[in-house]
């Protein structure tokens, strides 16, 4: 008869405070017929308070829970080790206004740091001398040359991040959303070392 | 012989910067050119050929105004990807959209430091100096 369980644990999930985690949530299951239907019941976890907002469930803890319950399986780890449950505390909505502070110290922060940068360089100077060199005429300053420019400052910009604000230009995600993907996978990396009682040695035979 | 060595360490600098900032990559990742990677290769290279030639010399070249908003634009282009490059390398908007929950609004932050270089550049020309 058949014995093997197959699970592939989640990366990730998001779960309710206090919530129940059972078996199918944080697994992808191939069980015999028989026990299949109580496995996709089995609870594996249950969510406590002073758990905050991340568990981080190893394999072997699964395996242990299971076999305590189904001591005669054998069961087969197929992909990740771990699984990240994020217990989704109230979300609390942003205010219109701190949204809007941050929006203006973006907004006039990058502003003024433009300025700062053609300060820096001497870009006045260099435009003088360039517009010189191009047009052999000597000109204080030249909108016709200027106003391009700082618009171009913005198309680049767009171009770089790969947005024209809704729309993207392509459908291959833009290098800030890379960067948000690393910055994420950097996190959930820390916290496999570090919230993983398999690995910290904590006792964890409750 | 000096000079020479002088030109190969600026040069190399120049080279490692844009490397570093991986402004060519995205050109060509967005439009899909990798084919026509050594000419671009060779496009910054005469580029700075240029450049280095007519900011010593610089003899009048006598091109229209109008031709000189064209080149200001591509060279705005280019300034706006170098600073959005910097963005990226500094690292600091992912911190800044977690820390404050605002994963969701990130791209309306990203107009917000579009416009504020558009507007602080224009001010500045048009203004401040």
């Amino acid at each position: 008869m058949e014995k093997t369980i197959y699970l592939r644990l989640r990366h990730r999930i998001v779960v309710e405070p206090q919530a129940k985690v059972r078996l199918p949530q944080i697994a992808i299951i191939i069980a015999p017929e028989r026990i299949k239907a109580e496995l996709h019941d089995f609870s594996i976890y249950q969510i406590k308070k002073e758990d905050k907002n991340t568990v981080v469930l190893d394999a072997i803890t699964v395996i242990r829970k299971i076999l305590e319950r189904f001591p005669d399986h054998e069961i087969q780890i197929v992909g990740p080790n771990h699984t990240i449950i994020e217990v989704q505390l109230e979300k609390k909505k942003i205010p219109l206004i701190f949204f809007l502070c941050v929006w203006l110290l973006l907004f006039i922060g990058s502003g003024i740091s433009i300025m700062h940068f053609h300060e820096d360089v001497s870009m006045p100077f260099v435009q003088q001398k360039l517009f010189h060199a191009l047009t052999g005429r000597h000109v204080e300053k030249s909108l016709l040359f200027h106003i391009p420019y700082s618009i171009g400052i913005g198309l680049g910009m767009i171009l770089f991040f790969n947005h024209v604000f809704k729309k993207k230009i392509n459908e291959e995600p833009s290098p800030m959303e890379v960067e948000m993907f690393q910055y994420q996978q950097g996190i959930d990396q820390y916290l496999l070392m570090h919230e993983n009682e398999e690995t910290t040695g904590a006792d964890s035979s409750d | 012989m000096v000079a020479l060595a002088a030109g190969g360490a600026v040069g190399t600098g120049f080279v490692a910067f844009i490397a570093v900032l991986g402004i060519i990559p995205r050109l060509v990742q967005l439009t899909k050119t990798v084919h026509l990677l050594i000419f671009y290769e060779w496009a910054t290279i005469l580029g700075v050929l240029c450049g280095s030639w007519l900011g010593s010399y610089g003899f009048p070249l006598h091109l229209h105004p109008y031709l000189l908003g064209l080149i200001g634009l591509f060279y705005g282009v280019f300034v706006g990807m170098l600073a959005a490059a910097l963005y990226e390398v500094l690292n600091v908007f992912p911190i800044i959209a977690r820390r404050i929950n605002m994963e969701g609004r990130l791209r309306s932050l990203m107009t917000a430091i579009i416009f504020g270089k558009i507007f602080g550049s224009i001010y500045y020309w048009v203004i401040f100096f």
